[in-house]
């Protein structure tokens, strides 16, 4: 960042704690974590599977309780089961509403705030020619491929305009030939309006492509292992992007680190 | 195509020889009577012509005597007059309260099953009494109905609703608890408040479990209205039959259970379709 005001800080974790109990033994998924992420910042929460990043996220959207630590957001801190108003989820799972139709999924946060029907149409239109789902509005979501799905499912968050995004693996159940596709529309998305985004994966291409910074997270007990800045300029093509030396050397660097987390989480 | 059309032939092939049976097999009774039941007695079973008679003196389509009474100027608005309940009555009012009585109960069971279904507290308390109130066959107090709300129209409907409401009752209530945490957690998150939650989410994902058990009320509330009729009732296709019986005239009680086949056939119908537009959401099989 070549700004000369820091930019101020949107998200701050601090001493972030999470343990469940299973079988009647204390399990650590989450120890210790703290960082920040500055306005408009894109960061990826890498790791390997099991290792507490998407604990960490669902901490941070109120799904679940911390056991320990502190989240604040904006400077407020959140409060478990209080959605904050200015944060987008988008889940791993298809979670679209099968009743509605693709229209009816994406303006579905517009009818609960009470927006006005007119206006609703018009924001709705809008968000589905920019996902590229146009000719697809009156389609009821089992009829569609599931990189579709995840398009309405972007929209159906981002219609509401949210500074920041949490988004938990959502191309992790796509293949790979739409997943590169899902990167250039969040991209191109995301370049308009230049969201805080805190984006959880176990897949360090997508995190390269995607992010500004990489949060590396060990296996578990999950905590925080590395931070690396990734120097790519904006706009980004998501593809072109995978020949340039510079990827496959960040690449590289963070393989390393994340392949001895894998090695241990694969350990018996 | 070619097997459609032979199953085709199959089941018209099948329905002819059953109704040639009905009608014929009687006559052979003296002669080979190791090959004729009792059972094919027309005084038991009557035969379809008798059937068909009837039918048309029932209907007021016939006099008694076996004139057309479309062809006599007022004739079928005489004979309709003459008797209070003659099947287009009855079978109106049969069809009354078998609506009435499903849509009383689809209602409730639903409302119960939703309340119920999302409270562990309530479900908690009022499970002991669900069950033993489940394992009465409900038809058992149709007498109790009927004693307490009369022999009118009131009963019956009771009846029905008492019936279906159970089973609506619990296909809402496994719904309702099956609803998907994801739904709900996104529609929290995407502002919605715990009414809204209710409305957008858990109501429409527990309709469709709802809708799968639409068929069976229907047919169960006419069981119900049926059940009523037949113990007490001022009218009604189960008061016909009953009526029928205590004249020993089988080919009455045979119309009346033509007719209820038919209403039960429509109904189903009706039902199926409104499921299907309803359900349109979900995947074709």
């Amino acid at each position: 960042m070549s700004d000369a005001a820091p930019a101020r800080c949107r998200i701050e974790i601090k001493g972030l704690r999470k343990t469940f109990t299973a079988r009647g033994r204390d399990i650590v998924a989450v120890d210790d974590a703290s960082f920040q992420i500055a306005d408009g910042e894109f960061v990826a929460l890498l790791g390997p599977s099991g290792c507490g990043k998407s604990t960490i996220l669902n901490m941070v959207a109120t799904l679940i309780e911390p056991s320990g630590g502190s989240i604040l957001v904006d400077g407020m801190p959140v409060t478990f089961g209080r959605p904050t108003k200015q944060v987008g989820y988008v889940f791993q799972k298809d979670t679209l509403f099968p009743w509605r139709t693709v229209e009816d999924n994406i303006g579905y946060a517009l009818e609960l705030a009470g927006v006005p029907v007119a206006e609703r149409r018009t924001r709705v239109a809008e968000a589905i020619h920019r996902a590229g789902l146009d000719g697809f509005a009156k389609f009821y979501p089992t009829s569609l491929s599931g990189g579709m799905r995840q398009r309405v499912s972007l929209m159906r968050t981002l219609i509401t305009q949210p500074e920041i995004l949490l988004m938990d693996e959502p191309f992790g159940a796509l293949d790979t030939h739409t997943k590169l596709e899902m990167h250039s529309v969040l991209l191109g998305l995301w370049e308009r309006a230049r969201q805080t985004v805190l984006f959880v994966t176990h897949d360090l291409g997508e995190a390269l492509t995607l992010a500004d910074r990489v949060i590396l997270m060990s296996a578990r007990p999950g905590r925080i292992k590395d931070d690396f800045q990734v120097g790519f300029e904006r706009p980004r093509d998501a593809v072109a992007l995978r020949e340039t030396p510079l990827y496959a050397e960040q690449f590289q660097r963070i393989w390393h680190s994340l392949g001895q987390e894998f090695a241990k989480g694969h350990a018996p | 195509m070619r097997r459609r059309l032979v199953n085709l032939a199959w089941q018209i092939a099948i329905g002819v020889a059953a109704f040639g049976i009905w009608q014929w097999a009687w006559d052979l009774h003296d002669k080979v009577p190791w090959l004729v039941p009792e059972i094919f007695d027309p005084y038991f079973v009557s035969k379809p012509s008798d059937i068909f008679e009837q039918f048309l003196r029932m209907s007021c389509l016939m006099t008694p005597k076996g004139d057309w009474t479309l062809g006599l100027p007022g004739g079928f608005a005489a004979c309709i007059g003459k008797s209070e309940n003659n099947l287009w009555a009855a079978t109106y009012f049969t069809l009354k309260n078998t609506l009435a009585g499903f849509a009383i109960g689809v209602s409730l069971g639903f409302a119960l099953g939703l309340l119920l279904g999302r409270s562990d507290r309530l479900s908690e308390i009022f499970y002991p009494y669900i069950t033993a109130f489940n394992s009465v066959p409900r038809i058992a107090l149709a007498p109790i109905i009927i004693l307490a709300f009369g022999i009118g129209d009131m009963s019956k409907v009771v009846t029905a609703v008492l019936v279906v409401v159970f089973l609506v009752f619990f296909n809402t209530f496994e719904g309702a608890r099956s609803v998907d945490r994801d739904h709900i957690n996104a529609s929290r998150l995407l502002g919605a408040t715990e009414w809204q939650v209710t409305r957008t989410v858990i109501v429409p994902s527990t309709m469709a479990w709802l809708f799968a058990s639409l068929s069976p009320a229907i047919s169960f509330s006419l069981i119900g209205v049926i059940v009523g009729e037949f113990i007490g009732a001022e009218h009604g296709i189960g008061r016909m039959i009953i009526e029928a019986e205590a004249r020993g005239e089988a080919s009455g009680m045979m119309v009346s259970v033509f007719v209820l086949m038919i209403v039960g056939v429509i109904l189903s119908a009706l039902v199926s379709r409104l499921q299907a537009h309803l359900l349109r959401w979900r995947p074709a099989r």
